[in-house]
């Protein structure tokens, strides 16, 4: 399982790099859509996952 | 020629007017799938069955805004050939090739993740649904991206060189077309605008259910995600739009003039108009409320570059035109001896400022006998509509700065896990849902009137590329076509509210789960 997520990232590595040759200078705003496209996606989900873990240690508390 | 401008005007209405009901839905549709793939991501990597009901609840009002904008835009693709023949005749090799990749994407690609996205929640594995999802985003925003390449060379041509002998524009470069500065920007501000419209959607709705205790764990959980996914889009909704602001400026220095409503040109920094009534007619403004040295800076990221106002770009244009005429002249006599090789010496050496005799044509149809007012009327019809692109400029940037605050505020109040006890920006919230939309609309009046006169900036005016259609036939199909499309938007709110006062706990959310 560890090999496989091990392989995941470093094919998700292989295609940033890629994109980044393939876009370079010309297509920066298209890069920077990606980028900042994943990481939006990435935070709003973190923001669910932060409440769930804020209602438990608030439950917990009382 | 009366009637034929008539025509021309009415193109213009109808295009306008099918392309502002269609904006309506996408935005949303832009948005909503990343939101939608966020809240599965959850799902996918927690197990939590309380992002999978968020997923599908909200999956449904994307459904509905999903078919209604998809029938909307159709017609669009059919218009290029029925009213706008000429402009398609002269741009066909370009603009046919992202239209139909845009064609492929949305249909191909979007709508067949679609089904499997809304009805396949039992049939996939968690992964792959996942998948599904991430593929219905991605397909959605790439056939924006399609559209706004064919958009960004309408607003600044690259890629293409006009063929003398052919009589119309052809491809030389598919690179340049699609890495123009024009359509990355545009494509980046138009698809991150979508991601704000869905977060501001779901936060308003979101507080709507809050507001009245309602679904409270898909709500919170909801406006959470919504805001964060949509403050971080907002603060990159406003960085392109000042990198396409500072790429239009150079590109089209007329659509400056109006979104600036710069009269003349001055010695830098040029203060800003924070607030101007100008008069098209007497090319100055009634009344202006100015800061003093911010407009260089904004616009051109410097302090000393010079900004050209309309009498620069008129006087400009004036020369353009000059230069210009021989190549329509060459063009004429190749039509008849399409191997004259001086006309076609007399085209190479004339033809960048083409178009701006083209422009001129309107006013002098013999160019030849041009006459000095003939050149003035020419030179003024290069500056666009300075109010309605001034006032839309300054709607769509206020609305873009209050979303940007309404949802920091969400945030910090989500954050806190407080959101709930803040009755007034929940009640806020709800009212917040069409901010986003008057941004998208009025953001497009800005684009595209800014273009104005032309189809294809400084290459092909607007007044040659309508189809020789009657006016009845105008009149009637503008008619037809906004009845429709009223229509269209009254069964979206009417699904949509009915949709959302049920809530997700109705028979269609278990359908769409089983």
């Amino acid at each position: 399982m560890i090999v496989l997520r091990v392989l995941l990232y470093a094919v998700i590595s292989l295609v940033t790099v890629f994109l980044v040759i393939l876009l370079g200078e010309r297509g920066a705003w298209y890069f920077a859509w990606v980028l900042g496209t994943v990481m939006i996606v990435l935070i709003s989900a973190a923001g669910g996952a932060l409440l769930d873990a804020q209602e438990e240690a608030g439950s917990s508390d009382d | 020629m009366h009637n034929m401008q008539t025509v021309v005007d009415l193109s213009r209405w109808q295009f306008a007017a099918t392309a502002l009901y269609h904006f309506l839905f996408v935005p949303l549709t832009l948005g909503l799938t990343f939101l939608l793939a966020a809240m599965e991501t959850v799902y996918v990597t927690t197990g939590r069955k309380i992002y999978k009901e968020m997923a599908i609840f909200w999956g449904k009002l994307f459904a509905i805004n999903f078919a209604l904008g998809v029938a909307t835009g159709l017609t669009m693709e059919f218009e290029f050939g029925t009213n706008w023949a000429q402009y398609s005749r002269f741009v066909g090799d370009v603009f046919g090739a992202p239209l139909a990749i845009e064609g492929l994407m949305a249909f191909f690609l979007e709508s067949t993740f679609v089904g499997l996205m809304l009805f396949g929640w039992d049939r996939m594995s968690r992964g792959k649904h996942l998948l599904v999802t991430y593929m219905v985003a991605l397909g959605s925003n790439l056939s924006a991206l399609w559209i706004l390449i064919a958009n960004g060379f309408m607003q600044s041509p690259h890629g293409a060189t006009f063929d003398p002998i052919t009589m119309r524009m052809e491809l030389s470069s598919f690179t340049d077309l699609i890495f123009n500065h024009d359509a990355q920007a545009k494509f980046v501000h138009t698809s991150i605008a979508g991601y704000v419209t869905a977060a501001v959607f779901v936060a308003g709705i979101s507080g709507w259910y809050m507001l009245r205790n309602r679904h409270m764990e898909l709500a919170k959980r909801s406006f959470r995600m919504a805001v964060l996914f949509g403050v971080f889009a907002s603060v990159g909704v406003i960085s392109l739009g000042d990198a396409l602001g500072f790429i239009d400026g150079h590109a089209q220095p007329a659509k400056l003039v109006a979104m600036e409503s710069l009269w003349h040109t001055r010695t830098p920094p040029v203060g800003f108009n924070v607030i101007a009534f100008p008069s098209q007619k007497q090319q100055r403004n009634l009344y202006a409320l100015k800061i003093p040295d911010l407009l260089t800076p904004l616009v051109t990221h410097s302090m000393n570059t010079v900004i050209p106002g309309a009498d620069e770009v008129e006087q400009n244009a004036m020369v353009r035109m000059r230069d210009g005429i021989p190549a329509v002249l060459a063009l004429k006599t190749l039509s008849a001896e399409p191997s004259n090789q001086a006309a076609l010496a007399q085209f190479d050496a004339h033809k960048k400022d083409m178009g701006y005799a083209l422009l001129l044509e309107r006013f002098a149809p013999d160019l030849a006998a041009a006459t000095p007012t003939d050149y003035e009327r020419a030179a003024r019809s290069v500056i666009p509509d300075v109010a309605v692109i001034f006032w839309s400029f300054r709607i769509m940037v206020l609305a873009g700065f209050a979303m940007l605050f309404f949802l920091g505020l969400g945030a910090f109040c989500s954050l806190n896990n407080k959101v709930h006890e803040r009755r007034w920006l929940l009640k806020l919230a709800p009212w917040f849902i069409p901010v986003p939309y008057i941004a998208c609309e009025a953001g497009w009046l800005v684009a595209e009137m800014g273009r104005q006169p032309w189809t294809v900036y400084g290459v092909f005016p607007t007044w040659m590329s309508a189809s020789t259609q009657s006016v009845a036939y105008m009149v009637f199909s503008l008619a037809g076509f906004v009845l429709i499309y009223s229509i269209f938007i009254a069964v979206e709110m009417y699904l949509m509210v009915k949709f959302i006062r049920k809530g997700p706990d109705d028979g269609a959310t278990a359908m769409l789960a089983h």
